[in-house]
């Protein structure tokens, strides 16, 4: 009797040990992860000014803003994105439609999961030699086409996802009307998926308005206004790069002004991107 | 033939054969372009291989096999071993996936098994968020807070309290620098963490909760169903969510280049500068002069993509093997 | 033991208008298993046939073979003949798309595309007709009215097909089906989702439809199979055991085992 008791108060007491670390990891990763958001809006928020979105980024020791870089991050992230996105939902409408039962599926998606994860700069090295090189120089439309095959793995993965939720009951009414499979897709598969797509597309552009190493090589950086595509561009991760490695105040200040900038724009996507797809659940 | 039908056959017969014969074209050419786009996707990843390849074929072949055992990085005598980086990235995400793995599950436990049910959607999806935010800002954080907080904190005490103990004073030898190997590893384990955590709760979600039910019901704690019942039963998918987690912590660059201190040389001591092939390539890749450095560059980036590429697709193997348990 | 041929019941059924499809000799194969067993039977003009027989016996199969939806499908084959007014639809030759707008199909589940209940019956017109915004709305007001759902919806044409209710949702279906003039229309288990009321309106509206179109109903009730229909095929395993006028199969049945389905010994 005694025994059992011991027993099972042991078992018990073990369980409130356990069960107490994974509180304390929880407070530990969440309280750490805070940490990092906290000290991001303290030190960004006290250079966010007008003058960030207005002006261009400052020589060393001069006060300036972010334009430029915001300006080529713009530009290269809508330019990945129109690249991307067609080959993206294309490849992504094969795998849940026309090859859906082929091998070929099966190994794209293999291989566009592991594209998915790969490293980004792997993707920097190989734009560099793929367009850089050649062209002899460094270039916006360089940087634009590394962020491209960044997006096509993310929109590749949620267009078949997206797809293979929708019913085949669907398909089979559409066709029974005897309109042909790819009007089947476009009017009713595409619609039924709208909104899983496009949050995939967003996602992407979560993905890519934050990626650094890819640019570092391909589109390099500008100190100066620029929209000529054949030339260096300026991006905001790597400028914040850029600035906050130098031993400049001012440079610094400006790197931390568009970390927080990044971030809220990538929270932003991703938070709305999320609420599309919940109200989808939600039906 | 009913009447309404003979009306169409015998006006529109005709225009319903070129109707035909139109779409038949134009989901042809619909279908051949989702094709060429699915193939255009293997032609993508056989590409970044090819020129990885023919990128690195100069310092492949003037060093050979000793590229991967040569410490020496010197741009100016044009000598350019791979061992210090390669040794940088291995341990670096080595101890980072030691920190993140137990945190991970733990948050994960916390979440199925004890957080209020009105928070876990909430804290599910910060997690989920803070996966999504780029690792520039891991960098900026661990370079101007997090390492100076180690410098004159953290690091004085390690290697105050180690001191004199035979093994543990080489691995925390100072001095305190701040940046350094460790320092890396922590900020790739915050990275990382987030990610295992996401995907630990997500496999933890697809144990049947019958199963988890009759554990209880025979009077099993909450630490031994999870324990006996739901770690055994979602182990592979949770290898797969580590090693995804480790294969983006050996390819992660931004994070690792602010804090690791860039020096190409192996130390004993965890507190000292090192350097990892993402690092390497960030920092020296636009300055590097000469086609043989570049090209080395370039050879550490292939030895990267094969490990990545290892890592990545036992992870996607074992996740496969979970989604069809939980598909079955 | 021989399955009822058509042709000894059109002999012995001289009332019987011609036939409108004839299945001869068809077997159908999921991958390697034989879901089809030498069928053949032949469907009169502009009446409604119904199929019948415990699940799995093959009676959604000889259905999805008349408009060839199994084609989506891979692994999945038909020989033998179907022949529509003559002509041997599983011929290579034959152009899917366009059978399909001869034959139309209603699904077990509802299936209202995801856009307007106006564009719902537009959507499947459009694709082969190039007619004036008034001549669609007409023909929007006449396959409403033909599959009575007319004075329901008519002041929300615009509004998501999806927003209807389960029944109003399979009679747009039927409307949708029936706007693009298809001279043969298959019926999935139209009804087996839905609730009584909703069920006897689809009944009803299948007794209308049969004036024009030539109807072929799977359903697992036989009830149903009794009231709608004028000739009903019970299957077995992928055979056809017995075909005939429906009021004889359910009254007197040659064959014991539909004997046996009907009175509800096995099924």
């Amino acid at each position: 009797m005694s025994t059992a008791m011991s027993l099972h108060q042991r078992r018990k007491r073990k369980n409130g040990v356990m069960m107490a670390l994974c509180v304390i990891a929880a407070g530990i990763g969440l309280a750490w992860l805070a940490l990092i958001l906290g000290a991001l809006v303290y030190k960004g928020l006290s250079g966010l000014s007008l003058a960030v979105f207005t002006e261009m980024t400052p020589p060393p020791g001069e006060a300036g803003g972010l334009l430029n870089a915001i300006y080529g991050s713009i530009v290269m992230t809508i330019i990945g994105i129109v690249v991307g996105t067609p080959i993206g939902v294309l490849a992504g409408t094969y795998m849940a439609e026309y090859g859906r039962f082929s091998k070929l599926t099966t190994v794209v998606r293999f291989i566009n999961d592991i594209l998915l994860s790969a490293p980004s700069i792997i993707v920097g090295l190989f734009v560099y030699e793929l367009m850089v090189r050649p062209m002899g120089h460094f270039s916006a439309i360089a940087g634009a086409v590394a962020l491209s095959i960044l997006v096509i793995p993310v929109v590749v993965r949620t267009t078949e996802d997206m797809l293979n939720l929708v019913p085949n009951a669907l398909r089979e009414a559409g066709t029974a009307i005897g309109a042909p499979r790819w009007v089947v897709i476009r009017s009713v598969a595409y619609r039924a998926a709208l909104s899983g797509i496009v949050t995939g597309i967003l996602l992407a552009i979560a993905r890519i308005s934050g990626e650094t190493a890819p640019l570092l090589f391909t589109a390099l950086n500008n100190q100066f206004w620029s929209s000529n595509l054949n030339a260096p561009m300026a991006s905001l991760p790597v400028t914040i790069f850029q600035f906050a490695l130098s031993p400049y105040e001012e440079w610094q200040q400006l790197a931390w002004t568009g970390a927080l900038i990044i971030t809220l724009t990538v929270l932003g996507l991703s938070i709305f991107a999320r609420s599309l797809t919940g109200r989808r659940e939600d039906r | 033939m009913s009447a309404v039908s003979e009306a169409v056959t015998s006006s529109g017969a005709r225009t319903r054969e070129a109707i035909v014969r139109r779409f038949a074209l134009t989901d042809t050419i619909f279908r051949t372009a989702t094709r060429l786009s699915a193939i255009l996707v293997l032609v993508l990843l056989g590409g970044v291989a090819i020129s990885l390849i023919t990128g690195s074929w100069q310092a492949l072949s003037k060093f050979g096999f000793s590229f991967l055992t040569t410490e020496s990085w010197n741009p100016v005598t044009e000598n350019f071993g791979a061992l210090a980086p390669i040794y940088g990235t291995i341990v670096t995400s080595a101890i980072a996936i030691l920190i993140a793995v137990p945190i991970g599950i733990g948050i994960a436990v916390f979440l199925t098994e004890l957080c209020p049910r009105p928070l876990r959607r909430p804290i599910g999806i910060a997690v989920e968020l803070l996966a999504g935010i780029p690792s520039i800002i891991y960098g900026i954080w661990g370079l101007f807070v997090f390492a100076p907080f180690l410098q004159t904190t953290v690091q004085p005490f390690v290697i105050w309290l180690f001191h004199g103990i035979p093994g543990l004073n080489g691995l925390f030898a100072g001095p305190p620098y701040g940046i350094g190997m460790l320092t890396s590893s922590l900020i790739l384990a915050i990275m990382v963490l987030p990610f295992i955590t996401s995907i630990t709760k997500d496999v933890f979600d697809t144990v049947p909760s019958v199963l988890k039910e009759s554990a209880y019901g025979i009077g099993c704690t909450t630490w031994e169903v999870t324990r006996r019942v739901v770690i055994p039963y979602t182990r592979v998918g949770i290898m797969g969510g580590v090693m995804l987690g480790l294969g983006r912590a050996l390819g992660e660059t931004m994070a690792v280049t602010f804090v690791i201190g860039n020096a190409h040389r192996i130390s004993a001591s965890l507190f000292a500068p090192g350097t990892t092939i993402s690092a390497t390539i960030a920092n020296e890749f636009t300055e590097a002069d000469g086609e043989l450095y570049t090209s080395s560059l370039v050879a550490l980036g292939l030895i990267l993509f094969i490990i990545t590429f290892i890592i990545l697709a036992i992870a996607r193997y074992m996740l496969l093997r979970i989604d069809s348990k939980a598909g079955a | 033991m021989k399955p009822m041929l058509s042709t000894d019941l059109n002999v012995a059924d001289t009332t019987v208008e011609k036939a409108k499809i004839e299945v001869k000799d068809l077997n159908f194969y999921y991958g390697q298993s034989k879901a089809l067993k030498g069928i053949n039977l032949s469907l009169p003009e502009r009446s409604v046939t119904a199929f019948i027989g415990p699940s799995g016996c093959g009676k959604s199969t000889l259905l999805r073979v008349l408009n060839r939806i199994y084609e989506l499908y891979p692994k999945q084959t038909a020989e033998g003949q179907v022949l529509l007014d003559g002509k041997n639809i599983l011929d290579r030759s034959q152009d899917l798309n366009l059978l399909r707008t001869k034959i139309g199909m209603v699904f077990q589940k509802p299936t209202p595309f995801p856009m307007s209940i106006y564009e719902n019956i537009a959507f499947g017109v459009r694709l082969y007709e190039k007619i004036s915004k008034a001549e669609m709305d007409n023909r929007v007001e006449q396959a409403l009215k033909r599959a009575a759902l007319w004075t329901e919806v008519k002041d929300k044409l615009n509004a998501s097909g999806l927003s209807l209710s389960g029944g109003q949702q399979q009679r747009l279906c039927i409307a949708r089906t029936v706007a693009v003039k298809p001279e043969v229309i298959l019926l999935d288990e139209p009804a087996s989702a839905l609730d009584p009321l909703s069920t006897a309106k689809i009944e009803e509206l299948i007794d209308e439809l049969q004036a024009d179109y030539t109807i072929v109903i799977v359903t697992h009730n036989m009830q149903q199979a009794a009231r709608v229909s004028r000739q009903t095929a019970f299957m077995y395993l992928g055979e056809l055991i017995e075909f005939d006028r429906t009021e004889k199969i359910f009254t007197s049945p040659r064959e014991k085992r539909t004997q046996d389905y009907i009175t509800g010994r096995f099924g």
